[in-house]
C-alpha cells in the first residue's frame, strides 16, 4: 500500500513537466525514504535523477518498496487536470497495475480521482558515484535558462568554461559566435540572485545545447541552479526542490574537437 | 502444405534464396522453414548441389571417428574444396552431408548459422502454448520425448525482425522465405501504409498469416494485439519503438545496451516503404531488372545502386556525392533524356527559393541554371528533386543528409530517369572497389576533396548502405535515405535535430561514466 499526500500539488506537476521532455517512460521507485526516479534519455546521453523525500509529504505511507512504471506524458496529462492549489494524493495498492491520483480542491468541495495504468518497464539503475567536482557554479535558474535559450539560437553546442573570473558560456554557429560570461556576484539583496563560482581547477567542457535546454524545463522548480563540472565527468545540473529533494540532470560531454576553442583562458 | 510442393519448386526456391537473397541455406533452416524432416532437407540440399553446378559454395558436414590417437567422434564443417582433405582425417567411413549452400563462404563462420539461429529463436519466442517444431523437435533424426527445449530468454535485437520473415512461408514464388524484412513487404503490399510504423505492424501480422503452417496461426493474435503485451510481442514492440527513432522515443528498457543497433533498424521500415512504391520488384526477372534500371538512372545523387545480374556475382555501384544535382551514375546505362518544356519556368521558381537557402545551395543552384540554359536537359524528376531541396533548405537548418534524403524518394517514386552533369571542378570522383563480407564486389563512387560536412554525411550513408547491401542491394540504399526522410519530416526541425544528434560521433555516452548497478 502506497499513499503519498502532497499539499503543494503543483510541485508534482512541475516535476513532471521538467523531465517528461527528456524521458518518455520511467520507473518511479517508492521506498520508506522517499519517492525517486532515475532514467536515461533514449540516446543515453543524459540522465535524470529525481528525489522527493518522504519528509516533504504531508502524509507518506509506503509499506514496502514499489516500482511503478509510468509513461511520463500520460502522468503529466493527468496531473494537468489538477488545479494549481489542489492537494494531490498518490495511491497504489501492492501488486496493482494502476496508480490513482486524487486531487482535492483547497476548499474540499471538489475531489477528483484519476486512475492510470502502469507499465512494465525493465530499467536498470546506474550507480552514480559521489564525486568531487572541479568547479561548482550556482546561479539564478532563470538566468541559466535564458543563456541556454539564447545560445541555442546561434549554435548547437555550448562550451562551459569555469575560471577564476567566472563562468563562460560560448557557442559557435553558422551565423557567428557568442560568449556569455557570468562573474561571481554575491553582493545582491536576495541570496537567490547570487552567482557563486567555486573552482578548484579550471574546467572547460562542451555540451549539446539541446539537452541543456530541456534541463531548463525544471526552472519553475527552483530559483537557483547548481552546475557542477569536472573534466572527466558528466555535468550535473541540479534544481533543488524546496525542503523535499532535487531534480538532477547529468549530461555526458561532447568529445572536444577543437582544443583552441575550448581551452579556458586562465 | 510443404508436402504438396514438388521437389523442383524447392530447388527453385533454394536457388533464389542463395543467389538472389544471398542467404545461407542450411539443412536445419530448410527443415524448419518448410516443415520437412531434417533428413529430407539434407537430401534436398544434396539434390540441389548436384543439379546446380558452379556459382555457389557448399559447406559439408562430415561426421565420424577421427584417426588420431584418442579416437573421438567428430563432426566437422568443411567447404567443398577441402572436402577430400578433411575426409582423410576421419577413420574409415564418415558421413558426408551437405550442411549448407550459399553464394560465398562468409568470412565470419558465425554467418553460417545466423539464419537458423534467428529462426530457432523466433520459434522459442512463441507462446508456450504453441507446440512448434523446435519445441517438440519433430524434425530431428534423434529425439527423446522427455526432453523439452527451452530458450534462455535472452533477446537478440536485430534478430527479431528477420525472424518474422523467416517463419513466413509463401504459397507463391514471391513469398519465398527471405532472410530480411524488406521482402516481407511483398507479402503485405496491400496492407502497408506509408507510415513506416504502421507498415511494420502490418508486416508482422501478415507475415505470420502467410506463414500459416497450422502451428503459426496460433500466434497471430498476440502479435497483432499490440496493447496487451505478452512477452513475445513486447520485445517486438520495443524494437519498433526503437525503430521509430528519437521522434517517438522507445521505452527506456528497450534502448539500453543496444545503442549500436540503431542505424540498421532505422532503415528497415523504410525498406518496406520502398517496396510499396516499387511493388513490381517482387515479380523478379525482367521487371525487376527494369526497376533496377529505373533506380539506377534516377540519378538519386549519392547512392546509386546498380546491379548487374552477371552469373551469381554482382556488382554494386554506389555513387556517393553530396549534392543531388551533380550526380552522374557511372555504372548505369545511358539514361533517356526527357526534355520538359517548363524547365525554364521552374528554374526561375527555384532560384527564388534558393535565395533563402544557404551558400552551398546557391552555388549549386547557379550551376544548375547554367546547365539548363546550356542544353535544356532538365527533366521532370530532377526539377522535383531540386524544389524539394530548396524547400527544405528554406525551412532553415537542414543537414545535408536531409537534403539527400528527399531526392531518392522522389526519383524512386517517379521511377523515371534523369541525368545531370557533374559541375564542380573542385572535386574529383573516385571509384573505390572492395569485396564485402558476402563476397560481392562493391564499387563506391565517392567525391573527394569535398567539404568536411559533406563527407561526414557521406560516411553515415555509407555505413547505412553497407548494412543494407547484403540484404538487398537493389533498393536498400535509397530506402535508407527515405527512412531518414519519413522520420524527420513529420517531426519537423526538432525531430531532425534529434536524429542528427544521436548520430553525433562526438557526443559522449552517459553509460561510459556511470556503471549499471
Amino acid at each position: 500500500m502506497l499513499e503519498l499526500r502532497l499539499v503543494q500539488g503543483s510541485l508534482l506537476k512541475k516535476v513532471l513537466e521538467s523531465i517528461r521532455e527528456l524521458v518518455n517512460d520511467a520507473n518511479f521507485d517508492c521506498s520508506s525514504t522517499g519517492f525517486s526516479l532515475q532514467a536515461m534519455d533514449s540516446s543515453h546521453v543524459a540522465l535524470v535523477a529525481l528525489l522527493l523525500r518522504s519528509e516533504g509529504f504531508e502524509h507518506y505511507r509506503c509499506d514496502r518498496n514499489m516500482s511503478m512504471g509510468i509513461n511520463l506524458n500520460n502522468m503529466s496529462k493527468m496531473l494537468r487536470c489538477a488545479g494549481n492549489d489542489d492537494i494531490v494524493t498518490i495511491k497504489a495498492d501492492d501488486g496493482s497495475d494502476t496508480v490513482t491520483f486524487m486531487f482535492e480542491s483547497p476548499t474540499q468541495d471538489k475531489i477528483s480521482d484519476f486512475e492510470m495504468k502502469l507499465m512494465d518497464i525493465d530499467s536498470e539503475h546506474l550507480g552514480i558515484p559521489e564525486a568531487e567536482y572541479h568547479a561548482i557554479v550556482r546561479m539564478p535558474s532563470a538566468e541559466f535558462a535564458r543563456i541556454c535559450k539564447d545560445l541555442s539560437s546561434i549554435g548547437d553546442t555550448v562550451v562551459i568554461s569555469v575560471t577564476k573570473e567566472g563562468v563562460k558560456f560560448s557557442t559557435k554557429g553558422d551565423i557567428g559566435t557568442a560568449n556569455i560570461v557570468c562573474r561571481q556576484n554575491t553582493s545582491v539583496d536576495k541570496p537567490e540572485e547570487a552567482t557563486v563560482v567555486e573552482m578548484n581547477e579550471p574546467v572547460s567542457l562542451t555540451f549539446a545545447l539541446r539537452y541543456m535546454n530541456s534541463f531548463t524545463k525544471a526552472t519553475p522548480l527552483s530559483n537557483t541552479v547548481t552546475i557542477s563540472l569536472s573534466n572527466e565527468l558528466p555535468v550535473v545540473v541540479e534544481y533543488k526542490i524546496a525542503e523535499m529533494g532535487y531534480v538532477r540532470f547529468y549530461l555526458a560531454p561532447k568529445i572536444e574537437e577543437d582544443e583552441e576553442e575550448t581551452k579556458p583562458q586562465a | 502444405m510443404a508436402q504438396t510442393q514438388t521437389l523442383t519448386s524447392f530447388i527453385h526456391e533454394i536457388d533464389s534464396l542463395v543467389s538472389d537473397k544471398l542467404q545461407v541455406v542450411s539443412y536445419k533452416w530448410l527443415s524448419r522453414n518448410y516443415m520437412i524432416s531434417s533428413d529430407e532437407a539434407k537430401r534436398l540440399l544434396q539434390e540441389f548441389v548436384e543439379k546446380h553446378d558452379g556459382g555457389l559454395e557448399v559447406v559439408y558436414a562430415l561426421s565420424g571417428w577421427l584417426k588420431s590417437s584418442h579416437p573421438s567422434y567428430h563432426v566437422k564443417l568443411v567447404p567443398a574444396p577441402k572436402l577430400a582433405e578433411a575426409q582423410q582425417e576421419f577413420d574409415g567411413n564418415c558421413s558426408v552431408q551437405v550442411y549448407s549452400v550459399q553464394a560465398s563462404i562468409p568470412k565470419d563462420p558465425a554467418m553460417l548459422w545466423n539464419a537458423e539461429f534467428i529462426q530457432a529463436e523466433e520459434f522459442f519466442k512463441q507462446p508456450f502454448s504453441v507446440d512448434n517444431c523446435v519445441r517438440d523437435n519433430r524434425f530431428c533424426g534423434i529425439s527423446s520425448s522427455f526432453v523439452r527445449q527451452n530458450a534462455d530468454g535472452s533477446t537478440v535485437v536485430s534478430a527479431a525482425l528477420p525472424t518474422k520473415s523467416a517463419i513466413s512461408m509463401g504459397p507463391t514464388k514471391n513469398n519465398i522465405v527471405h532472410q530480411l524484412p524488406k521482402n516481407i513487404a511483398h507479402d503485405s503490399i496491400p496492407n502497408v501504409v506509408l507510415k513506416s510504423q504502421d507498415a511494420m505492424k502490418d508486416v508482422k501480422s501478415e507475415s505470420n498469416g502467410t506463414g500459416s503452417t497450422g502451428v503459426h496461426n496460433h500466434i497471430n493474435k498476440p502479435d497483432e494485439d499490440k496493447e496487451k503485451v505478452l512477452p513475445l510481442p513486447k520485445g517486438k514492440r520495443k524494437l519498433q519503438d526503437d525503430k521509430s527513432s528519437s521522434v517517438t522515443g522507445g521505452s527506456l528498457a528497450s534502448l539500453w545496451g543496444r545503442a549500436s543497433a540503431k542505424p540498421k533498424p532505422c532503415s528497415l521500415p523504410a525498406e518496406n516503404n520502398n517496396t510499396v512504391s516499387n511493388p513490381t520488384v517482387a515479380t523478379e526477372g525482367i521487371q525487376t531488372r527494369a526497376c533496377e534500371a529505373g533506380e539506377d538512372d534516377s540519378g538519386d545523387d549519392h547512392v546509386n545502386v546498380a546491379l548487374k545480374r552477371s552469373s551469381n556475382r554482382r556488382r554494386v555501384v554506389f555513387d556517393f556525392s553530396d549534392e543531388d544535382e551533380d550526380a552522374v551514375n557511372l555504372a548505369s546505362p545511358e539514361p533517356n533524356k526527357q526534355s520538359s518544356q517548363d524547365s525554364q519556368q521552374d528554374d526561375k521558381k527555384l532560384s527564388e527559393k534558393a535565395t533563402l537557402s544557404f551558400d552551398k545551395q546557391i552555388q549549386s543552384k547557379s550551376r544548375v541554371k547554367e546547365e539548363t540554359a546550356g542544353d535544356q536537359k532538365a527533366n521532370q524528376p530532377w526539377r522535383e528533386d531540386l524544389s524539394v531541396i530548396s524547400k527544405c533548405t528554406s525551412t532553415g537548418k537542414s543537414s545535408s543528409e536531409k537534403l539527400q534524403s528527399h531526392a531518392p524518394e522522389i526519383s524512386v517514386n517517379k521511377d523515371s530517369q534523369n541525368n545531370t552533369a557533374p559541375g564542380s571542378p573542385k572535386r574529383k570522383r573516385v571509384m573505390k572497389t572492395r569485396i564485402d563480407e558476402r563476397g560481392r564486389e562493391v564499387t563506391e563512387v565517392v567525391w573527394e576533396g569535398e567539404e568536411i560536412e559533406a563527407k561526414k554525411a557521406d560516411k553515415v550513408t555509407t555505413k547505412k548502405a553497407d548494412n543494407n547491401v547484403p540484404t538487398n542491394a537493389l533498393s536498400s540504399a535509397p530506402a535508407t535515405k527515405k527512412s531518414a526522410n519519413t522520420i524527420s519530416n513529420p517531426a519537423g526541425k526538432g525531430g531532425n535535430k534529434k536524429a542528427g544528434n544521436s548520430k553525433d560521433p562526438k557526443q559522449g555516452n552517459i553509460l561510459s561514466f556511470f556503471k549499471r548497478v
